[in-house]
């Protein structure tokens, strides 16, 4: 239950945000501060790591497709690791499995190929 | 577990703030729990009662409603189970959002329908009555 927020730079200087419990309406904003910071870095691709998530809301998806939006605008990338099924479900009833680019391990969102 | 599940009234009140939020999805699980409903419809309940505590929230901030109260209320009968949630946050005029991402507030709604059977919005004269209902057996 208790909410986890973590920015890791990994080796190849790629940076993660790993989330750890639930997701919602109070501990978004902790999410869109952490991404707020790395965009105003300037970082055009990073990860967001919910294999820890219990729970996600309409909140916390609200704040990913806000990233996504806006790491897209200046072509870069926001990528997903979630290998829960439970937390998968969400994006795909509202659709937006189709929207980000979900990976279900750390090597396999590193070796994503950049988008155009 | 009795398969003969008597009808039973579960009723919590928390204040309309972010942070009690969990508390009525996690009450809302240990009820739902108590039916004969799978783990994946436990989980839709949940989120649905978090959905629609969360728009209560978001509603009682735009009114400016610090002392707003959640009332989460069930009705627990053998084949299905009815949810109240009752918020005095004020009025929640037509059209007007809460002031939240419109695509938020969207993808809470379209969240409510696609994980309860049935849902019905019944304005108050202090706040808002959302009733819904899931079945036991169905998807």
């Amino acid at each position: 239950m208790n909410f986890k927020i973590e920015t890791q730079t990994l080796e190849d200087n790629l940076p993660v945000i790993r989330l750890g419990g639930e997701v919602d309406v109070y501990t978004a904003p902790q999410l869109k501060q952490a991404m707020i910071a790395l965009l105003e870095k300037g970082v055009k691709r990073f990860i967001v790591d919910l294999t820890n998530v219990e729970y996600l809301d309409s909140t916390a998806l609200g704040v990913l497709i806000g990233g996504l939006k806006r790491i897209r605008e200046v072509g870069g990338n926001l990528l997903l690791i979630c290998p829960s099924a439970r937390i998968r479900r969400v994006f795909e009833i509202t659709g937006l499995d189709k929207v980000f680019d979900m990976h279900n391990s750390e090597d396999e969102a590193k070796k994503a190929p950049e988008k155009e | 577990m009795s398969s003969n599940i008597a009808p039973a009234q579960v009723e919590l009140t928390i204040p309309c703030q972010p942070e009690y939020v969990a508390v009525a999805r996690l009450a809302m699980s240990g009820i739902a729990s108590r039916m004969h409903f799978t783990y994946e419809q436990i989980e839709d309940l949940r989120l649905a009662v978090g959905e629609l505590c969360t728009l209560s929230v978001e509603w009682a901030n735009k009114n400016n409603r610090q002392e707003a109260r959640i009332v989460l209320r069930t009705e627990i009968s053998s084949n299905k189970l009815t949810v109240d949630i009752l918020d005095t946050a004020g009025p929640r005029h037509c059209g007007e959002g809460t002031g939240r991402d419109v695509e938020e507030e969207n993808l809470a709604q379209l969240l409510i329908t696609l994980l309860v059977d049935e849902a019905e919005v019944i304005p108050q004269p202090d706040g808002t009555l959302v009733r819904m209902v899931k079945y036991v057996g169905q998807r």
